[in-house]
Order: C-alpha cells, then sequence, then structure tokens
C-alpha cells in the first residue's frame, strides 16, 4: 500500500492495520510482496522533493543552493566530523617526492573524463595536423605547373617526412643504416646508380620518374669515387576504384582543369588555414578559413572536405598524397597531345612506340598415352642442379636445401666468402717447450715405454685412420698395438671378439711373428676390414697414456659389464627347456624337502608330534582372570626363572595326591585348581611387577633376587596370621567332631599341614628333608595347639587350613600387590623383628627358619628345570 | 527300543521343519539349559529364535547389515552373541530383542563367535586371521588380547574352561592352552572348518575340507580317527558329536546326514544315509542332553529337528 492509498483510506475511515484490509487473496501463484517492504520507486515524489545522488551514493544538488554542484561537505569547506584547522605539517620531507601539481590533480573525475574525451580528438588533429601542415608546405613548393617538382624538395620531403609509423621491417632497415628515399640493397658505383635512375619508371603512370634521382654535375670528379645507395622503388599504390566517376575524372577539377587549361584554373573555394584544430571532420568554418596566407594561392580549388570522397575521412594523409600525385600525374598527362593535336584524355598517355601485338603460339601435340611423372621431372631437375653445382661453383646459384646438403664446411664457407679464419685451439704443452725439454722428454719415454722410438709430440697421427687409405687403418704401430694390449679391453662383453681383439693386437705388435688376423669363416673381405678398422680404432682409444703423462691421470672405470645380449627373438632350443625343465623338477624336489615335515607328515596321515609345534604363548592376564586360570607367567623361551612356577593345577593334585593329601578330588575340578591358582598366581604376582623396574635385562637382580629371596615373608606370614587368628581357629576346632586317629596327629598333622601349604603356595616339588625346619617350627606351634586341642579332624583341618590359608594369603597378597611385590623385600627385615616380637613363643625356631630360604630357592631352580 | 548295543541310532524321523528364513541357514543353535530353543543365523541377516518342540518361531533378531554366520548363546540363556559380515560382534538380549553391544575391531567379516563359560568373555574369529577375545565386564572398547597366529581366516573357535581351540584355514588346528601358556598348533593340512572336542577335552572332532573328519588326540596331536564318507570340501559343514560322544554326526554338501560310531569310524545305517535337505547341510548339531534330537540347519532356508519316532504314533 502506498501511502497515499493509505492515507486515503485512513481518511475514510479504514484501519489501515487490520488484517482485512491486509488481507491476501491470492490463492495461485507467489503473491507481491507487501508495499510496505518494498519501496515504491515509481510513486510520485514532486521536484522539489526529488533528491538526485550521484553513482557513488552521494547526494548531489543539496542546501540552499539547489541546483548547483555540490562542493566539499554538503557546500560547506567541513567536513562530516566538522571543521577543524589542519595543523601544520612539514611539507620539507615529503618535498623530494612530490610532484609539481598539474591542473588533473584537482579535477573532478568528471571533468577527467571529459579531458579524456577532448584529449582525444586534440591527438588525432595533433598527428593530422601536423602531416597536413608539412603537406601545406610541400605544396607551397610545387610549381605552379605542377609538372617539375624540385627533385631535392621531393626527397627532402621524402626524407623530412617520418613514417608514421615505422613498422618493424623499417625499423630494421634503419638499424641497418638505410634512409629514407634510399633504395634497398647493397651500394653500388655511380654508373650503375645512373643505370638505375634512367630506367626509373613511375609504376602508376608508366612515365620516365626524374625525381628521385640523382643530381650531379657532370664534371664533379669526386662522384665517380663514392658509392651510391640504390635508387628507391616508389611502391605502387593501387587505389582502388570505389566510386562511378569515368576514367580520368577527377572529382573536384573543373571542366576546364579536367581539359587540361591549366591557367584557367581559379581560386574558386576559400582557402582553409592549416593549423591548429583544423581536422578531416571539421567543417571548413567561417573560423578555418585562411584570411591571411593569401600568397600561396594555386590554380586548384582546395576543399578540405570532399564530399564525395568520403572514404578519405580518416587518413587525410594518404589521402592528400594521392590526390596530390594523382594530380601530379594529370598534370603530367595533361601536357601530351596526339598527332593530331588533340590533347589526350587525363590518366592517359600517348605510347611512344607502336603497340607490338603479343605472338601466340599453339600449344605442342601431346603425344598419344603420355603420362605425368612428375619423378622425371625431379630426377631430371635433380641431376641438372648436381651438374649445376659441380660445374658452378658460385654459392649463389645453390638453393637451402642443396646448400644443406652439400659438404661444404664451415672453413670452405669461410674461405670462400672471403673470412678471416678464426683463430686455432689452444695449442699443446710442448708447442711451449724449448727443443732442450723436447729431447728430455723424449728420452723419459724411451726410457720408460717398451716402445724406444715413440715420439711424444702430439701429432702421432699414424694411429688416426683416415677412412679412405684402408692399408693405414688396420695396421697399428707396434708400440700402439704393444701398449692397447696392456691398456683397457674394451670388448669383455663378448669374448669372442675381445680374442679376436687381442690377437689382432698381437699381430700388430709383432707383425713378424704372427701373420695378419685371419678371417672368420664366411665372413666377407669388406666386414672384416670393417671390423680391423673397429679394432684399429679401438686400440688407438683404448692404449693407455704413454710416458710420463700416464701418471698424472687415472682413467675413469667405465665398464660395460651388462649381460649379453642376444639379437632377435630368443628361440629357446631342446636342451636348454629341458634343462630349465629338469631344474625346475629340482628345484621342486628340494621345495618338497624343505617344506615343512609337518606338511609331508599331514599329507600321509601321521598325526602326531610330526604335525604338532609346541610354542610359549603368553595368554593375557585379564584373560587368564576372567578364564578363571593361573597366569602361567611365561615369558622369553628358555628363560629358567628360579621363582618362576610354571606347574600347572593338574601337577599340582598330583602331587597332593601323591602326598596323600588330595582331600577332594583325584582330578582336577574348577574348585580346587582354581583356589590353587589363586594362590600360587597371587604369590608369583610381585614377581612381574618386580621385573618391570629392572628393566631389559631380566638378570639383572638374580643374583639380589636369589639372595633376598626367602619364602620368609610367606612363612612369616602364615605364622603371623596364624597367631592372629589362633582363637577362631581353636574356637572352631572345638566345633568340629575328630575321627581320625589321633595317635599320627601330631607328627603327621604338622608336616603334611604344612607342606600342603608350602605347596600351594609355590606349586614346587620337595624334598620332605628340607623342610625339616619348618617342620619343627610348625611342629611347635602345633603342639601348642595340640595342647589346647587335641581333637582335630586331620581333613577337617586340612580344609580350614586352606580356607583360612586363603583367606589370609588374600588380604597379604593384595597388601603385597598393592606394595609391588619385590619391594617388600627392602622392608622385610623391617617387618621381621615386628613379627618376631610378636611371635614371642617362637623363638627358637626362627634361627632354622632364617636358615630355610636359600635351600628353598635351590628347590624351587631345580623344579623348574624339571617342569622346562 | 530295544536295549543299546553299540551306539544309538541316529534319530531320522522328521519332526518338524522351520522354515522362516529366506535363504540358507548357516548356524542353528540350542539353546542352554534344558535346550528347549534353537537360535538359527541366517544369510537373510537374521537371527530367529525357535521352539524346536513346536516349531514355532519365536522371535527374530534383525539388526544385522550382512549375513549372520555365526551365534552363540550364553549359559544363562540371556543373552547370545552374533557375528557376521558386519565384521562386528553384536550382543543381543534375548527378553528385549536388541543389541546390547557392538563390538567392532575385526577388518573382514567375523566367520565364528564363541563365548566363555560365564559369558565374561566372547572371542570372534574372522576372514582377517585373527581371533579377538573381548571382554565384556569391562567397558574396554579394545580386545583383551588378539590371537594372530593363524595365516589364514578362522573358521570355527571353541573355548574351552582353560583354552582356546580355533580351526584356520591354513589347515591348523590351533589350541591356545592358558593354564600352560603354550600354544598347541596341530597341522591339518585342509582348511579346518569345525572344531569341537569331546567332554573330557582329551579329543578334538575336526572337519577339514578334504571330505574328512578326524578325531585327534587333544594332549599329542595324534590321529585318533578318521571319519570319511561325506563329501564336504568346499563349505563350512559343522560336525557334532551323537548322544553320549558315541557317533560323529555331519551333514555334508549333499544334503546328506552321516553318522559313524566314534570307535571303529563305521559309517552307521543306512548307509548311504537319505538326502534329507535339498542343499548343502550347513550345521549339525545334537541335543546336548536329549538323546534323540539332532537339528540339521541347511542352505536351502530351513532347519530341521529331528527325533526318534515315538512309539504309539
Amino acid at each position: 500500500m502506498t501511502s497515499r492509498l493509505k492515507r486515503k483510506l485512513g481518511d475514510i475511515g479504514v484501519d489501515v492495520s487490520s488484517k482485512k484490509a491486509n488481507e491476501n487473496f491470492c490463492l495461485i501463484g507467489t503473491p507481491l510482496p507487501p508495499l510496505e517492504k518494498s519501496k515504491d520507486t515509481g510513486e510520485f515524489v514532486p521536484l522539489w522533493k526529488q533528491e538526485v545522488y550521484d553513482e557513488k551514493g552521494r547526494r548531489r544538488l543539496h542546501g540552499a543552493f539547489t541546483g548547483g554542484w555540490s562542493a566539499g561537505y554538503f557546500n560547506t569547506v567541513g567536513t562530516k566530523e566538522g571543521w577543524a584547522p589542519s595543523t601544520f605539517v612539514s611539507s620539507r620531507d615529503e618535498r623530494a617526492k612530490k610532484q609539481s601539481a598539474r591542473p588533473e590533480d584537482f579535477m573532478d573525475e568528471e571533468d577527467l573524463q571529459d579531458l579524456k574525451d577532448s584529449r582525444n580528438i586534440v591527438d588525432t588533429t595533433e598527428e593530422m595536423d601536423f602531416l597536413g601542415g608539412k603537406q601545406s608546405g610541400a605544396l607551397g613548393d610545387i610549381d605552379p605547373s605542377g609538372i617539375n617538382i624540385d627533385p631535392l624538395t621531393n626527397t627532402l620531403q621524402a626524407s623530412l617526412l617520418p613514417a608514421p609509423k615505422d613498422s618493424v621491417g623499417a625499423k630494421i632497415l634503419k638499424k641497418m643504416g638505410w634512409r629514407l628515399g634510399q633504395g634497398i640493397g647493397p651500394r653500388m658505383s655511380l654508373k650503375r646508380r645512373k643505370e638505375q635512375d634512367a630506367h626509373a619508371y613511375d609504376p602508376l603512370t608508366g612515365h620516365r620518374l626524374t625525381s628521385g634521382s640523382l643530381n650531379l654535375p657532370e664534371d664533379d670528379e669526386e662522384a665517380d669515387k663514392h658509392t651510391y645507395a640504390p635508387r628507391d622503388t616508389v611502391v605502387l599504390v593501387v587505389k582502388r576504384k570505389d566510386n562511378v566517376h569515368g576514367l580520368g575524372y577527377v572529382p573536384g577539377l573543373s571542366l576546364q582543369e579536367s581539359l587540361g587549361d591549366a591557367n584557367s584554373g581559379g581560386l574558386s573555394g576559400p582557402k582553409l588555414a592549416g593549423g591548429f584544430g583544423l581536422g578531416a571532420l571539421n567543417d571548413a568554418d567561417d573560423d578555418d578559413l585562411d584570411v591571411y596566407e593569401h600568397s600561396q594561392q594555386t590554380h586548384r580549388r582546395r576543399v578540405a572536405y570532399d564530399q564525395i570522397d568520403g572514404d578519405d575521412n580518416d587518413t587525410v594523409l594518404i589521402g592528400f598524397k594521392t590526390d596530390s600525385r594523382r594530380r601530379d600525374s594529370i598534370a603530367q598527362v595533361s601536357t601530351s597531345h596526339f598527332r593530331n593535336g588533340r590533347s589526350v584524355l587525363a590518366g592517359f598517355a600517348v605510347l611512344d612506340a607502336p603497340v607490338i601485338e603479343d605472338k601466340w603460339f599453339p600449344l605442342p601435340e601431346i603425344p598419344a598415352g603420355w603420362k605425368p611423372d612428375p619423378k622425371r621431372v625431379w630426377s631430371i631437375d635433380q641431376a641438372n642442379s648436381q651438374v649445376l653445382h659441380t660445374s658452378t661453383q658460385r654459392p649463389e646459384s645453390l638453393t637451402h636445401a642443396t646448400f644443406k646438403r652439400s659438404t661444404i664446411t664451415a672453413d670452405q664457407r669461410g674461405a670462400l666468402l672471403g673470412e678471416t679464419p678464426l683463430p686455432p685451439g689452444p695449442r699443446s704443452v710442448f708447442d711451449y717447450m724449448s727443443g732442450k725439454d723436447k729431447e728430455r722428454i723424449q728420452k723419459i719415454a724411451a726410457n720408460l715405454t717398451t716402445a724406444p722410438g715413440m715420439t711424444t709430440s702430439p701429432g702421432t697421427s699414424a694411429t688416426v685412420p683416415t677412412p679412405p687409405v684402408r692399408s693405414s687403418t688396420t695396421r697399428l704401430e707396434p708400440h700402439v698395438a704393444q701398449a692397447a694390449l696392456k691398456g683397457f679391453q674394451p670388448f669383455t662383453t663378448d669374448p669372442v671378439k675381445q680374442a679376436r681383439y687381442t690377437a689382432y693386437l698381437q699381430s700388430q705388435a709383432d707383425p713378424s711373428a704372427l701373420g695378419p688376423l685371419q678371417p672368420l669363416p664366411n665372413q666377407a673381405s669388406d666386414v672384416l676390414s670393417k671390423e680391423l678398422e673397429d679394432y684399429a680404432k679401438a686400440a688407438s682409444l683404448f692404449k693407455p697414456m704413454s710416458g710420463a703423462m700416464a701418471g698424472r691421470f687415472t682413467s675413469a672405470a667405465v665398464l660395460d659389464m651388462g649381460p649379453k645380449v642376444v639379437e632377435g627373438l630368443h628361440q629357446p632350443s631342446l636342451a636348454e627347456l629341458e634343462a630349465s625343465e629338469k631344474r625346475k623338477k629340482e628345484e621342486e624336489e628340494k621345495a618338497r624337502e624343505k617344506a615343512d615335515p609337518k606338511v609331508h607328515a599331514a599329507t600321509l596321515g601321521m598325526y602326531g608330534p610330526m604335525t604338532r609345534e609346541v610354542t610359549p604363548w603368553v595368554p593375557n592376564r585379564l584373560l587368564c582372570k576372567r578364564f578363571g586360570v593361573k597366569d602361567p607367567d611365561i615369558k622369553l623361551p628358555g628363560e629358567v626363572d628360579p621363582s618362576t612356577s610354571t606347574s600347572s593345577g593338574r601337577e599340582n593334585d598330583g602331587q597332593t595326591s601323591d602326598l596323600g593329601l588330595s582331600t577332594t578330588k583325584g582330578d582336577s575340578t574348577a574348585g580346587t585348581t582354581l583356589s590353587a591358582a589363586e594362590i600360587s598366581y597371587r604369590s608369583d604376582a610381585p614377581r612381574d611387577i618386580t621385573n618391570i623396574g629392572l628393566g631389559e635385562d631380566e638378570t639383572q637382580g638374580q643374583d639380589t633376587l636369589t639372595y633376598q629371596r626367602p619364602s620368609m615373608d610367606i612363612f612369616k606370614a602364615i605364622f603371623a596370621s596364624d597367631d592372629e587368628d589362633e582363637d577362631e581357629e581353636e574356637a572352631d576346632d572345638k566345633d568340629e567332631d575328630n575321627e581320625d586317629v589321633k595317635a599320627e596327629k601330631q607328627l603327621v598333622e604338622g608336616e603334611k599341614q604344612f607342606t600342603n601349604a608350602t605347596l600351594i603356595l609355590d606349586d614346587k616339588p620337595f624334598d620332605p628333608n628340607n623342610f625339616k625346619p619348618t617342620f619343627t617350627r610348625r611342629e611347635g606351634k602345633s603342639k601348642e595347639k595340640g595342647d589346647r586341642n587335641t581333637e582335630k579332624s586331620r581333613e577337617k583341618k586340612e580344609k580350614e587350613k586352606k580356607e583360612k590359608k586363603k583367606s589370609k594369603k588374600g588380604v597379604l597378597v593384595s597388601f603385597e600387590l598393592e606394595e609391588g611385590g619385590e619391594d617388600l623385600e627392602p622392608r622385610q627385615p623391617k617387618d621381621r623383628p615386628l613379627k618376631k616380637k610378636r611371635r614371642k613363643e617362637e623363638d627358637a625356631s626362627q634361627a632354622m627358619v632364617v636358615d630355610d630360604p636359600p635351600l628353598k630357592v635351590a628347590i624351587r631352580k631345580r623344579a623348574v628345570d624339571f617342569m622346562d | 527300543m530295544a536295549p543299546s548295543r553299540g551306539p544309538q541310532p541316529l534319530p531320522r524321523t522328521l519332526h518338524v521343519v522351520l522354515e522362516n528364513h529366506k535363504g540358507p541357514v548357516n548356524v542353528a543353535r540350542y539353546s542352554k539349559g534344558t535346550s528347549k530353543y534353537i537360535l538359527t543365523g541366517g544369510q537373510d541377516r537374521t537371527v530367529k529364535l525357535w521352539n524346536a518342540n513346536l516349531g514355532t518361531e519365536i522371535k527374530t533378531f534383525a539388526a544385522h547389515g550382512y549375513e549372520v554366520l555365526s551365534v552363540t548363546i550364553s549359559q544363562d540363556n540371556a543373552k547370545f552373541a552374533s557375528s557376521g559380515g558386519d565384521r562386528s560382534v553384536f550382543l543381543w538380549d534375548v527378553a528385549t530383542g536388541a543389541t546390547t553391544r557392538r563390538i567392532p575391531g575385526h577388518m573382514l567379516k567375523i566367520h565364528v563367535v564363541e563365548f566363555n563359560e560365564d559369558a565374561s568373555i566372547v572371542a570372534s574369529g574372522s576372514y582377517d586371521s585373527t581371533v579377538r577375545l573381548w571382554d565384556l565386564r569391562s567397558q574396554n572398547r579394545q580386545a583383551i588380547q588378539v590371537l594372530e597366529e593363524a595365516r589364514d581366516a578362522i573358521q570355527t573357535l571353541h573355548i574351552g574352561p582353560t583354552f582356546i581351540i580355533t580351526g584356520s584355514v591354513d589347515g591348523h588346528v590351533r589350541t591356545y592352552d592358558l593354564r600352560m601358556g603354550e600354544l598347541r598348533s596341530d597341522f591339518i593340512g585342509h582348511p579346518v572348518t569345525s572344531i569341537l572336542p569331546t567332554q573330557d577335552a582329551q579329543t578334538l572332532l575336526v572337519a577339514s575340507l578334504d571330505n574328512h573328519i578326524r578325531l585327534i588326540d587333544a594332549s599329542n596331536g595324534k590321529m585318533l580317527n578318521d571319519f570319511t564318507g561325506h563329501s564336504n570340501d568346499s563349505y563350512r559343514c559343522r560336525a557334532c558329536f551323537g548322544h553320549g560322544e558315541a557317533t560323529v554326526i555331519c551333514g555334508d554338501e549333499k544334503g546328506q546326514m552321516w553318522a559313524w560310531d566314534l570307535l571303529d569310524a563305521s559309517i552307521l545305517q543306512p548307509n548311504p544315509p537319505p538326502k534329507i535337505h535339498n542343499k548343502l547341510i550347513t550345521w549339525t548339531e545334537h541335543h546336548p542332553t536329549e538323546s534323540g534330537e539332532v537339528i540339521t540347519a541347511s542352505a536351502d532356508g530351513t532347519v530341521k529337528v529331528w527325533r526318534h519316532p515315538v512309539l504309539g504314533e
């Protein structure tokens, strides 16, 4: 809704903001956006309300002076922030950088645009005017008759007029010394130049041209001594005839003028002043009329802008030039007359000589059956050219291709061209030596080399073969051959060739002893000679450095040790195939033999030890925990850890049963194994933790371990806990009913209880003798117990013990685990006295217990050995 | 039935057909306990729970994006694990029918998955030739241990109380003994597709892709018996023991169910056995407790429950 509509509606009394007023009736399609949101640009605004903005969004035409351009900030001298006097800033430093202010610096962009536009016009007019001025100047020199233009003037004009735009070719020519007005080519003698001048014709009209010819006095003696540039060839500019005038009609010429009445031509048009600002586009206005230049009045009417020659409007220079030339020629022609006295039409010339009709010859008769054969022509051509080449040695006669084909070297070419030969390459060291030195070196060389006649001069060209002479190529100096025999062997990859090479060298080294190299069977003589040539070349190439120079160089070792390449398709022979097959079979057999015997055994069905591989495998501890299995504590294979208990629960059970202690079952049930395993696992757990601190070397703390590893703490723990739990045990024991024999009770019970405990703890086979000390101690304890309570059932007790130990162990072991296993050991001495103090009644047995550990260790070691 | 002389004959009377799977059934396993139910996993990416007696489908467990290749059931029947082309082990809650956990980690499809006794560990053997042992008690995402000894795909797996036996396509049966801390690898020479130890874990029933089923002495790796006659050289056909471990049962690739005497390896009558499935029998399982019930899962999309003919019918 427009504001006006709103107002109107408001006037009527409609609530504009109500929903009804803004109800949308659009059912199909996208409704137009509400009018409030889109500014109605087409809405009528009175003139005084209209605002003008420039393309940059700045407001224009504002303020009280509406209608003018804004200046500054809203026509004030201030800025948006207000006006403030600028603080003084020294421009001294900036002075060097500052350019002198140009008017453009103070111009608006519009003005700059204007300037730019105008400058374009100025530029074109400048160019035009410059040329036009020249033209007018040149025209001023023209003889009123228009026939003879002063040649000097013409030349000057031509030379002074710079080419409006030098083409690249012109630039190059100028750099090469060419000047405007000269012809292109080498400078020539006066005689030839005069000849040229004599033969010069205007290509447009066919008339003899005198302009541009040498203007020399006949008696000038010096003239003959100079060379002259060739005559300039007038470029034939053929103007396209794009008008409908008749031939010879010159627009702008009056009838009389065209008829040749030169004198009748008067000044019929206004003379325009050449100068600044007058261009082709400008009409001949009153302002442009040359008011002052009356002196140079020509007979022609000059029109600044020829309406008919509309195409001339952009390049006035050419227009003028051609125009003038045309007029020149017209002027020339207009003087000629026919013999009968009638003047020749403008643009036409009267021939001096009668026209000779061209003679026409009939085509030669083509013989029947003839077919064009260009090849024959070419061959003839080639033959001709060869003949030409051989007959005439002139290089000018050679085409590029033939020249390329010719075998003339650069030097020969230079000689032909008369160039001074290039300075020769650096000379040999020997050239700088005095004769005496040379002799001395020769002597040294003679002593060193086997060949006394060897010369050290660089020109030992006897070995260097020249192609055409065969005898010299296949023949080697004996010393060279000998040297080559000692030197590098080039054909090591081809033994046959090498053998022939050596044979050749030997034959050359001692021609009298050995005959020349015999050709191979069915080897052609030319092949042989080629081979010998190769050998000679190789020998001269690879002969070792001779004499005194030999020690100064080391040859780079370039050995072609690559495999021998057989040319052509490889076709294996039958023998080869058989050999390869045999080899393959052998390999297969070998592989079969080498292959695992277990594969063999499996194929034979001999399953058993052959097919079985047993390797240690370390299950994850968590896995063992989840399976309820003791961590087997397998370490590196082959390592003997005295404290490692690798005995399985099964063995453990076996031992206990052997000892008559198997209380529950003979075979390993989960319960017993679990308990036993758990205990042993926990007793072993600290070991792992200890090993952590010992680094990579597991044997690092071995001796200390063996020394300090008593099972003391275990025993101690057992006893300590026993002491602590004594009361409970007693209470339990009292409740139990006893069915076992009491007689063997004390001894047997005590021993077995103890051994059982150790077994559970250590999982080791043992020698009962070794445990005697502990037995006594234990006995003492059990005796005490027995004193108090003699009615213990053996098995019950056994069970009880186990359980108790388990629980106690659990506490103890968890403690140990927390403390970090073997770290307990330093602490042991501390603990022990404490516990000792607690266990006052066992003082006597202590010493024996202390003695115990080494024995135990020894047992363990043995046990491990057995296990593994 | 006459008092048994020698091994009991194989139940060969079709009791019920379970045929809701679209496509081959790869695995069929009895539930634990009384084993009234059967879990089957098929190529149709579902695991189905059946009542073996009535032959009704109880539930469909659909979460797999690829075929189901293996199913294992926990001892309490509360959950089961399945695996297949998803490269993840799926743990399911039987009651809700939703996956409780998905264990990624394998690079390729998992051929076999197995719980240990208390379902605290699940082992998965994969085509990527590894067996990964996952702890289900902790939320650890990493496998407890990876058994990488196999040189080829693991096809079968068994977890005993203290050992893990794997059968691989590289022709080895590997026994990882946790207690001994050693790995005993027995070379069979042909891809091993099925392993089942006897109850006393003294012998192993090993089926390999050379039409042989071998009874291997677990202690020294010697072959005690060799059961042949069936054709099994390209598919995994699971062999099992009959009741009381007196017989060996295996379905073959021709759809026949073979039975051998365990001791003398003679094929039980009828010989040759009738064709009971249109396609190969992928899985044969004897009822763990009942004497006369065998289920066979086949590539023809059916699982069949076989029983002895009930007298008086």
